[in-house]
């Protein structure tokens, strides 16, 4: 397996905020999402991996190159857009493309044209005039048609109205499916994440709390609605992550998920009244309440 | 870590801040014209008001020089846009220095050769080509201290403070010379001489320039990464 990135114990510490012991591997061709709140270190980590930031301590390796000492090498393979990051407000989008062609020899001039279109942007049009979503459009365009590798999106719905993050997410997920082309997407929102995919990280307070395939997420998790007294020996399961009343109910929430938990539960006393799979936003809340415990 | 310069990314972001600053740049041209218009009537008044524009033009070219290339990018975000790019720190740092050294010196040699021309080829005495050279190498030290503040300080409040600190300066350094004898003496003839005082001023303020740049340089291109 060839790995866009491989990150090995890196630790970065600012004043107010540290990332810690992060280890993450993106195999070639794969599209990964990471999902944060707000302050989780997701702009720190996409920092790290173009080498705009030095980690304190451990091991970068960006499509071969170890970071930051090869960031220019690596640069010239990534395409990196992030939610605050501005263009020249004065300028066209015609003189930002022309900057972008003229330092990167791979420019796809025809891919950008039809970026153009896709996006429905004008070259001529000044920056300063563009909406929050033609903004992103036009730094995604900057982007892509200089045939990136790796492709880093810091927050790229952010802001977006439902209209313009549906637009991005659909152009997105065209100009994503080529297979050779890694790409690390981040992002409080799990629609988006699930939407693009194929695997997950979630992220807290400078910590991986969890990393995994996406079906593998949603196939190992279950919300569980049950009826009858709790057993205190059940919060020793290994499976269940949470538990809580809900009206009458019990309900518990398992990772792990087998076949017999159903079987179990009725051992210990506990009558199942239904079994649902859930949502990515959901596993997402209740990793991060459970503080990442495996 | 390479140490070696990506000359081709330097030249292209220098030639970008050139393309940022060219309506101002061409703004200045312009008002120094004007300037330097007042000071060839050679009259008192139009002395007067010839010089203080001209000061006026060049505290602004080199205050507009520092805060477009670096404090609006800063603030207007479009720094992670570049740093993006194919650049180390020091390939970010020289690029910024060359970049913001040409915008300044374009328009303030401009200037500086125009106002020789015209002490030269007007009824003004030619001694104050001195006076001159003191009051443009007093403006060169300023912008030298402000663009080396800028690369270090994010601070706006300390910029600011640099800024005008550094440039204000020009009212006590007029100040001082129009107490040295030796300097005033030679101001009023038509002869070009260059008294000792005005020398060493000249050499100290080339001196500090260098210093502050190259303290820019040395601060910020040993940095492995941006932040």
């Amino acid at each position: 397996m060839t790995a866009a990135f491989v990150l090995q114990g890196v630790s970065k510490h600012y004043p107010q905020f540290s990332l810690s012991d992060f280890s993450l591997t993106l195999p070639e061709g794969q599209i990964m999402g990471l999902v944060g709140v707000n302050g989780a270190g997701k702009s720190t980590l996409l920092r790290l991996l173009t080498g705009l930031a030095a980690p304190s301590s451990g091991d970068i390796e960006v499509l071969g190159h170890r970071l930051p000492e090869a960031q220019v090498a690596a640069k010239r393979k990534i395409g990196f857009a992030a939610e605050d990051m501005r263009l020249y407000r004065g300028q066209t989008l015609a003189w930002h493309i022309e900057l972008v062609r003229r330092i990167y020899p791979e420019w796809d001039s025809a891919y950008a044209a039809s970026l153009l279109r896709r996006f429905d942007l004008r070259a001529d049009q000044s920056v300063g005039g563009f909406s929050h979503g033609q903004r992103v459009k036009a730094l995604l365009l900057l982007c892509l048609a200089r045939r990136p590798q790796l492709l880093l999106l810091d927050e790229p719905t952010t802001g977006l109205d439902p209209v313009a993050r549906a637009e991005v997410l659909e152009s997105l997920a065209e100009v994503l499916r080529d297979e050779h082309r890694s790409v690390l997407f981040s992002s409080h929102n799990t629609h988006d994440v699930e939407q693009l995919s194929d695997s997950i990280s979630f992220m807290h307070q400078g910590r991986l709390l969890a990393s995994a395939d996406k079906e593998r997420f949603l196939d190992e998790w279950r919300r569980v609605l049950c009826v009858g007294d709790v057993p205190d020996a059940l919060d020793a399961w290994p499976e269940l992550v949470q538990r809580r009343a809900a009206g009458s109910q019990i309900e518990l929430k398992f990772r792990r998920w087998q076949d017999d938990l159903p079987e179990r539960l009725a051992q210990v006393g506990l009558s199942v009244q239904r079994i649902d799979p859930m949502t990515l936003e959901d596993i997402f809340v209740t990793t991060v309440r459970a503080g990442g415990r495996q | 870590m390479t140490r070696e310069l990506n000359w081709p990314v330097i030249r292209l972001l220098m030639i970008k801040d050139w393309q940022l600053f060219q309506k101002q740049l061409a703004a200045h041209l312009l008002g120094g014209i004007v300037a330097l218009a007042f000071l060839g009537m050679a009259k008192p008044w139009a002395f007067y008001i010839g010089s203080l524009l001209l000061i006026i033009l060049l505290v602004a070219v080199a205050c507009f020089a520092v805060s477009t290339s670096l404090l609006v990018e800063r603030k207007e975000q479009t720094l992670a846009f570049v740093m993006s790019l194919p650049v180390s720190p020091l390939d970010f740092t020289v690029a910024k220095l060359a970049g913001n050294l040409l915008t300044f010196l374009v328009p303030f040699l401009v200037m500086a050769l125009f106002t020789a021309i015209i002490i030269f080829s007007t009824p003004l005495p030619d001694g104050l080509v001195v006076l001159a050279a003191l009051v443009f190498g007093h403006v060169l030290v300023a912008y030298c201290i402000s663009l080396a503040v800028a690369m270090q300080v994010e601070s706006e409040g300390w910029n600011l403070f640099a800024m005008i600190g550094s440039m204000v300066l020009i009212n006590p350094f007029l100040m001082l010379i129009g107490q040295m004898d030796s300097v005033q003496s030679v101001l009023r003839g038509n002869a070009v001489i260059w008294p000792a005082p005005a020398l060493a001023i000249l050499g100290a303020q080339a001196l500090i320039g260098l210093a502050c740049l190259a303290f820019a340089l040395w601060s910020n291109g040993r940095k492995p990464a941006f932040y």
